[in-house]
């Protein structure tokens, strides 16, 4: 007979969901995080004049080009976070900042952040990962949603490449929910859009999990989308902030 | 890597103003009831508010152009189509703006949150507001206080709005707040015009009422309970959540009521 594991494993075991449940509950937009309020830069888009036509080509545009600044920030964070690298979260910060030029996206993602850095408090308020961002938050008065998920991914063991895959996946489904407000259409249609945007993001998968230092992230930037942004802010009838 | 100790987001209760909502459907009186209350209140108290419009900042201009408060201390946030979702289900970006809010003019006595416009039971979550005022208007028939409903039963303060108008739209408005009374189980009632000055101070001794209760401690947030049947086609493609209409939504609300106690 095997001798049963000690209590301290036993419940360590119990309480501990796995990875990936942690990345289905994050990518759920029923989390309250405050994402609702946002469309991903599709409202901003049709604002500025994108054909809905166009929406699957440039939800996959976003798959391969911002979504995965996103992505390698929030690898790189997971990075410094578990390995206590020499480069801090501030550098990681400031990257991120570097590769997204336009203001009202960076407030955009910098409300997010304080959104989800409420649920990662109240999740994980105890790992030192999540203090980190919110040691973070404290410093520069804000810190990026992509931030916060890193560290979201530190503190319960999610992998590289699910972080990336999970960045991306929320970007689409994003811009999808905020479509079905704004233009009349089947919902099913925008699924299958964000299953081709995350297939078109799968090549680069395996290069943005390889970044541990925010030089290494990703600078594919989208300069009409940081435009449409801009115009958007300035707007008064908005049904998203971004 | 030595961090900082976790910071406080959200301050403790006796350092935060009084978040008060202010709900009904489209319409009532909601941004003028606000307005009417800063007015009352303005020289005694550091207020702020925030509005949900649906298309976002009609409500925030209205009370700027209302000159009741420094424009700055009106703010918008976009609710992303769903005012209910923004008050209920997920208050973040409230609760951010009310933080803000209360950092940005320190020392803040009460935050105002007008909900955008929605059907007749969307309600405000505790863990948003502290207390929450329901509008109701006479225009909108005498029958309305009767259909009950979370909002109309349970709020801290079920207001009917727009007594003036009563004898224009035939409304007996004694009659209507006695059955709002008989629905809300004797929670309190104000008949309000803007025009009536006894009934503006009512509602001005209603408010301090509630903010010297939350302040000595004695204020409990209570929930006044779920939603109203609603169409999500964001999350899943496509759920009807009806949990009940007409005079079913009001028994469905009371089991809900006796599970919370
Ligand atoms: N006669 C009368 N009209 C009022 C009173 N209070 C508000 N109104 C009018 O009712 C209309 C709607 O008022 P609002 O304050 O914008 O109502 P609301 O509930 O904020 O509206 P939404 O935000 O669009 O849902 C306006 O035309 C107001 O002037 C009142 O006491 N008496
Ligand atoms: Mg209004």
């Amino acid at each position: 007979m095997p001798t049963p594991p000690p209590a301290t494993t036993r419940s360590a075991e119990r309480t501990a969901p796995a990875p990936g449940t942690v990345a289905l509950l994050l990518a759920d937009a029923r989390l309250p995080g405050g994402g609702h309020a946002h469309s991903a830069s599709l409202e901003p888009a049709l604002l500025g004049g994108l054909p809905v036509d166009d929406v699957p080509a440039w939800m996959a545009g976003r798959a391969t080009t911002v979504s995965l600044v996103e992505a390698g920030t929030a690898v790189v964070t997971a990075h410094v976070l578990t390995t206590g690298g020499a480069h801090g979260l501030d550098a990681v910060a400031r990257a991120w900042a570097a590769r997204t030029p336009s203001g009202a996206l960076r407030d955009a993602a910098r409300l997010l952040g304080r959104g989800y850095l409420r649920v990662a408090r109240t999740l994980w308020a105890d790992h030192h990962a999540v203090a980190a961002a919110a040691g973070l938050a404290v410093r520069h008065g804000s810190v990026p949603r992509a931030v916060v998920l890193g560290a979201v991914a530190a503190a319960c063991g999610l992998g590289p490449a699910d972080l990336v895959r999970l960045t991306v996946y929320d970007d689409a489904q994003t811009a999808a929910s905020a479509l079905l407000k704004l233009e009349p259409l089947d919902p099913l249609v925008p699924a299958r859009w964000v299953l081709d945007a995350c297939a078109a993001a799968e090549p680069h998968v395996a290069r943005v999990a390889a970044c541990t230092t925010p030089d290494d992230i990703p600078s594919s930037g989208a300069p009409l989308t940081e435009g449409w942004a801009e115009a958007h802010a300035l707007t008064q009838q908005r049904l998203f902030r971004a | 890597m030595p961090e900082n100790p976790l910071p406080e987001t959200a301050p403790t209760t006796t350092a935060r103003p009084l978040r008060l909502g202010v709900a009904g459907p489209v319409g009532v009186g909601k941004s003028s009831l606000i307005a009417t209350v800063c007015r009352a209140l303005a020289t005694e108290l550091e207020i702020g508010v925030i509005t949900n419009d649906i298309y976002t900042d009609e409500d925030a201009r209205f009370l700027r152009s209302a000159g009741v408060l420094e424009p700055e201390r009106i703010r918008a946030v976009e609710t992303g189509a769903c005012p209910h979702t923004a008050i209920r289900d997920d208050v973040t970006a409230n609760l951010l703006a009310a933080e803000d809010l209360a950092a940005d003019f320190a020392p803040l006595d009460l935050v105002v949150i007008e909900s955008g416009g929605d059907n007749l039971t969307a309600t405000f979550s505790p863990a948003l507001v502290d207390a929450q005022i329901f509008v109701l208007d006479v225009a909108g028939g005498g029958d309305v206080a009767r259909k009950g409903g979370p909002g109309i039963g349970r709020a801290d303060l079920l207001v009917v709005n727009k007594t003036d108008l009563a004898p224009h739209v035939g409304v007996d408005v004694e009659r209507m707040v006695a059955d709002a009374s008989a629905a809300r189980e004797g929670r309190a009632v104000i008949a309000l015009s803007r025009t009536d000055e006894s009934s503006v101070a009512a509602l001005r001794a209603w408010v301090l009422d509630v903010l010297a209760a939350y302040r000595s401690g004695a204020h409990v947030a209570q929930d006044p309970g779920p939603m109203a049947p609603h169409f999500h086609a964001d999350e899943d493609g496509g759920v009807l959540h009806s949990h009940a209409d007409g005079d079913h939504a009001h028994s469905h609300a009371d089991d809900h009521d006796v599970v919370a106690r």
